[in-house]
């Protein structure tokens, strides 16, 4: 049964990055009236960049080009340990969460350092912001962590997202914990209001602007690693969401779980084409928003446990 | 026993040879030969008993008032001596290279290597001393030592500056310690550390409180904790590369070894006494982390970065001081574990990153981040051991860093059966700890992007190459330690057993060696997990950079957004990267700006200079010169010639000396 879910498991966790991004930006066409790209439009892409002759600064060490290999590494082996269908991850051991979201840390600081490597002047102000504000959305996922922490008492990332189900006061928590990871998501996948990928100012962009320089196979990986990020979080918060649990209802827990990770795109979509991006000096307060959730629903919990 | 007071001999040895009048490069070489002999001679017996064999105990006998010294070498001090003293040889064998210059000059280099054959003596002294006087007498020639050591380039006034003020900082330290002594032996009338622990395990009270808080105080000063770090980035500036190195990541861990002994010796402590800990811990870690991103001077920057990690080690002994109290072993495990590996990880990569900073400023003669730039290409073997480092030190796997805080974070989502409000609460450290590990990858991305990456801002800086063998070596043994330690993190782990075991025999339910064992089990996996991954880099990296069938890149200039004439001062800088981050934080860190706006149709001369300064540092001296003036003000007032002054002065003092002793209710001999 498991080898079965966690056949399942890659093959989501593979083949959603293509297929979200396409369905964000198939809503955001639909918003504007335009029929929009395909559906695995970005598939297409990817293969005609790993065909092509990368191009590197001149300054540029070879951290460089590595870089973009460890970021899609990480990637997918934070990957293997978050629980996208529920209640099962392929790797899942005691506190794995912590590896998971390290591993993801490393895959942020070899970004940063790629993009420092040029010597441009715009690619390391990127890496600024992507610093800066990953240290305010951090925080909020370790939050979100000790709360379910708290309210299970369980250690691995899966056990803690699928019995979280089973608390008293998951009603409660549960509006709260999933604004914070749509936050997360936004800022991690930088997608708006945090970040706009479409954007052509240097001045304006934090991911897009850290991978300027990168091309063919390289600039393929890191748009993969970013969309698989947009799907790892899209998969925790159907996770939080799912009430079906994959290791008793298989069947109907992967469906739902499809057919949530799905309409988080859809909303990604409908944010993205109903709002404009935030002034950067907002980000912060606007990721702050993520740990304040989290915060509430710790306190929930705690006061859920006092008695009152 | 012998052996230890062998090593002492061969260093005092070898440090009185180091100071005859003969050539630097022979005063030099005794100094590494005692060194090593020393260590070799000590690890002898430090291995066997951090390995598992019984406690070496010695006795000497000393004339009144001191009587018998008593010397006992148990788990915990031999896993500080194992690490410490090779490492100090290291420092030894890097000095050789970055003295390079002094070689040849009548500078007698011998005093340099005498004082780091004494710091090794001191480490043999307090970490086998279990009669207070041998411990106090050890760890004021460390102080005394470490001092000297700093002020090496003496000539220049800022260097004596900051040796002054660590002077100062590292007594007022031991005032603190010594206070706690005082009122330990008037209880016990004893010299012993462990019948000081006897009368602590027994008199939970509020003069134990006193004596925690009086040595939470005087330990957090010597490494360094938030508020008392103030002399620690003046001092990591001024000293040689290598002091800086030894003096963040071995001297001053003697502080943590200290508050470990003594909780040891507590017996339980009080649940106030945890949380003051991890609450103490936190804002170190919180302050000191803040402080690395707005830094110009690498050294300061690695010095801030030094109150950060003892904060994180002192979380994981807050969690361990908490388990003690609850009676749980898996939280006592985790906690003092983590903690202590934490301690020996940090020793691996600071002075990996000192030394890293020491190879820039023998080359480059500067360590400001503003005026360097591009070094990867001239020095590749520093800036890998620096990155490998600052990957280290921001936590994150594959590297030794990440193994400690995993334990730390186990310990703080830990899945024993404690109160909600307690898990919640660590869940708000975890948070803690998470904001502090992005900060880090923060400063140290700053760091590492600005020196060593991208082009030279300064010209006219001499061309960079790569430093002698002999600083380069140092550093590939500590980065090897990283790596090795961070794959196979079972290996340390199996280090910190030993002392760990200590502090869970204190229990009272006796030693759980099971929660050890599934704490192995994980880091085994953590361990594989950063096997898999420096494995899978390498070989996708082979695959797609080395490969002959993979095509070779084409070189073009860098993408300049339609500007055809870019200069390397364009790149982006340090002061750009932190400012808008700092700018969220400015009641904490202090941002000075110097700036000069260009005015007119041809601007000749702007600047804009940002500068972080010490707010604690600030603030002290401006007390400090505020009393100086109330001083003045009321010593001008006063006619020192009155003899009423004098009289009612004399009275005053009698009256004080009598309660001092009504209140100390007989416990004088």
């Amino acid at each position: 049964m498991n080898i079965s879910l966690a056949l399942i498991h890659w093959a989501f966790v593979l083949s959603m990055p293509i297929l979200l991004v396409g369905l964000v930006n198939r809503t955001k066409s639909w918003w504007v009236g335009r029929k929009g790209p395909r559906l695995i439009q970005s598939a297409y892409d990817l293969w005609r960049l790993l065909g092509k002759r990368p191009v590197v600064s001149a300054t540029a060490s070879p951290l460089f080009r590595a870089g973009a290999y460890v970021v899609l590494i990480c990637s997918l082996l934070a990957a293997s340990m978050i629980p996208v269908l529920g209640q099962f991850a392929p790797l899942q051991f005691s506190h794995d969460f912590v590896v998971v979201a390290y591993t993801l840390g490393l895959a942020r600081i070899v970004l940063m350092i790629s993009a420092m490597d040029v010597g441009s002047s715009f690619e390391g102000m990127g890496a600024a912001r992507e610093a800066s504000f990953a240290t305010f959305a951090e925080p909020a996922l370790f939050l979100l962590i000790g709360t379910a922490c708290a309210a299970t008492g369980m250690t691995s990332f899966a056990d803690l997202i699928g019995h979280l189900h089973n608390t008293p006061h998951y009603a409660i928590i549960v509006a709260p914990l999933t604004i914070a990871m749509l936050i997360l998501l936004q800022a991690e996948a930088a997608r708006i209001p945090v970040d706009d990928p479409m954007t052509h100012l240097e001045l304006t962009m934090i991911h897009e602007v850290m991978i300027l320089d990168h091309s063919g196979p390289e600039l393929a990986a890191m748009q993969y690693a970013a969309a698989l990020k947009m799907t790892l979080y899209s998969g925790l918060i159907a996770a939080l969401i799912n009430p079906f649990n994959p290791l008793t209802d298989p069947l109907v827990g992967v469906l739902v779980s499809l057919a949530l990770m799905l309409t988080v795109a859809v909303v990604v979509g409908c944010i993205e084409s109903l709002n404009a991006r935030l002034p950067m000096r907002w980000v912060p307060a606007y990721l702050l928003i993520a740990s304040v959730a989290a915060l509430g629903s710790m306190l929930a919990i705690g006061l859920g446990a006092s008695g009152v | 026993m012998n052996q230890l007071i062998l090593a002492v001999l061969i260093l005092m040895l070898g440090a009185g040879l180091c100071l005859l009048p003969i050539r630097n490069a022979t005063r030099a070489g005794i100094g590494l030969v005692s060194q090593a002999l020393a260590t070799t001679v000590a690890w002898s017996v430090v291995i066997p008993v951090l390995l598992g064999s019984p406690d070496i105990t010695g006795e000497m006998s000393w004339a009144y008032p001191i009587g018998d010294l008593h010397f006992r070498l148990d788990a915990l001090g031999a896993f500080f001596l194992s690490w410490s003293l090779p490492m100090t040889f290291l420092g030894g064998v890097y000095a050789v290279g970055y003295m390079d210059k002094y070689f040849s000059t009548p500078r007698h280099l011998g005093v340099h290597f005498a004082l780091l054959n004494m710091i090794s003596v001191s480490f043999l002294l307090v970490y086998t001393g279990e009669h207070t006087v041998t411990f106090l007498f050890g760890w004021e020639i460390a102080a005394l030592a470490a001092w000297l050591l700093v002020i090496w380039d003496y000539p220049n006034e800022k260097v004596r500056f900051a040796g002054f003020n660590y002077l100062v900082s590292t007594h007022i330290g031991l005032i603190f310690l010594v206070a706690a002594v005082m009122i330990l032996y008037t209880r016990t009338h004893s010299w012993f550390l462990d019948d000081f622990g006897d009368w602590m395990s027994h008199n939970p009270g509020t003069l134990r409180n006193t004596v925690f808080l009086l040595l939470v105080t005087s330990f957090g000063l010597k490494s360094a904790f938030f508020p008392f770090h103030s002399w620690l980035p003046r001092a990591h500036a001024a000293a040689p590369a290598h002091v800086s190195a030894l003096m963040s990541g071995v001297i001053h861990k003697a502080g943590l070894y200290a508050l470990v002994r003594f909780i040891l010796l507590l017996g339980k402590p009080d649940e106030w006494m945890g949380w003051f800990l991890i609450v103490f811990s936190v804002i170190s870690a919180l302050v000191g982390g803040l402080y690395t991103v707005g830094q110009r001077d690498l050294k300061r920057l690695l010095g801030y970065s030094s109150t950060e990690n003892v904060g994180i080690a002192g979380i994981g002994f807050g969690i361990g001081c908490l388990g003690l109290t609850w009676d749980s072993p898996g939280l006592v495990a985790l906690g003092f574990g983590g903690g202590l590996l934490h301690v020996l990880n940090h020793a691996f990569f600071k002075c990996q990153l000192f030394y890293a900073a020491g190879c820039v400023y023998q080359v480059k003669h500067v360590v400001d981040l503003e005026r360097l730039g591009g070094l990867f290409k001239l020095m590749p073997i520093t800036a890998l051991c620096f990155i490998v480092g600052g990957i280290a030190i921001s936590a994150l796997p594959p590297f030794n860093g990440f193994a400690s805080e995993f334990m730390i974070y186990s310990g703080l989502f830990t899945g024993e059966s404690i109160g909600v409000w307690a898990k919640l609460t660590l869940g708000l450290v975890a948070a803690a700890l998470a904001f502090v590990g992005a900060v880090s990858a923060l400063s140290i991305t700053r760091a590492f992007g600005v020196i060593f990456l991208g082009n030279s801002r300064d010209s006219s800086l001499p061309e960079g190459r790569e430093a002698s063998r002999w600083m380069l070596v140092p550093m590939g043994i500590h980065a090897v330690g990283t790596i090795v330690l961070g794959v196979v993190p079972v290996l340390g782990l199996a280090m910190v057993a030993g002392p760990t075991a200590l502090l869970m025999r204190a229990m009272s339910n006796g030693v759980a060696t099971v929660n050890m064992q599934s704490t192995m089990e994980i880091l085994t996996r953590v361990g594989l997990i950063s096997g898999a991954l420096v494995l899978s880099v390498g070989l996708v990296i082979w695959w797609r950079l080395k490969s002959p069938k993979t095509p070779q890149p084409m070189l073009n200039a860098t993408w300049g957004c339609g500007y055809g004439a870019p200069t390397p001062r364009m790149q982006y800088t340090g002061a750009s990267f932190s400012t808008d981050f700092a700018a969220h934080f400015k009641s904490i860190m202090v941002l000075i700006k110097r700036k000069k706006a260009p005015t007119g149709y041809f601007p000749d001369d702007s600047y804009v200079i940002t500068d972080c300064v010490d707010s604690v540092e600030r603030r002290l001296y401006s007390v400090i010169s505020h009393g100086d003036e109330t001083a003045t003000d009321l010593s001008r007032k006063m006619q020192e010639d009155d003899p009423r002054l004098a009289f009612s002065a004399g009275l005053a003092a009698l009256v004080v000396i009598a309660a001092l002793v009504l209140l100390a209710e007989g416990v004088l001999p």
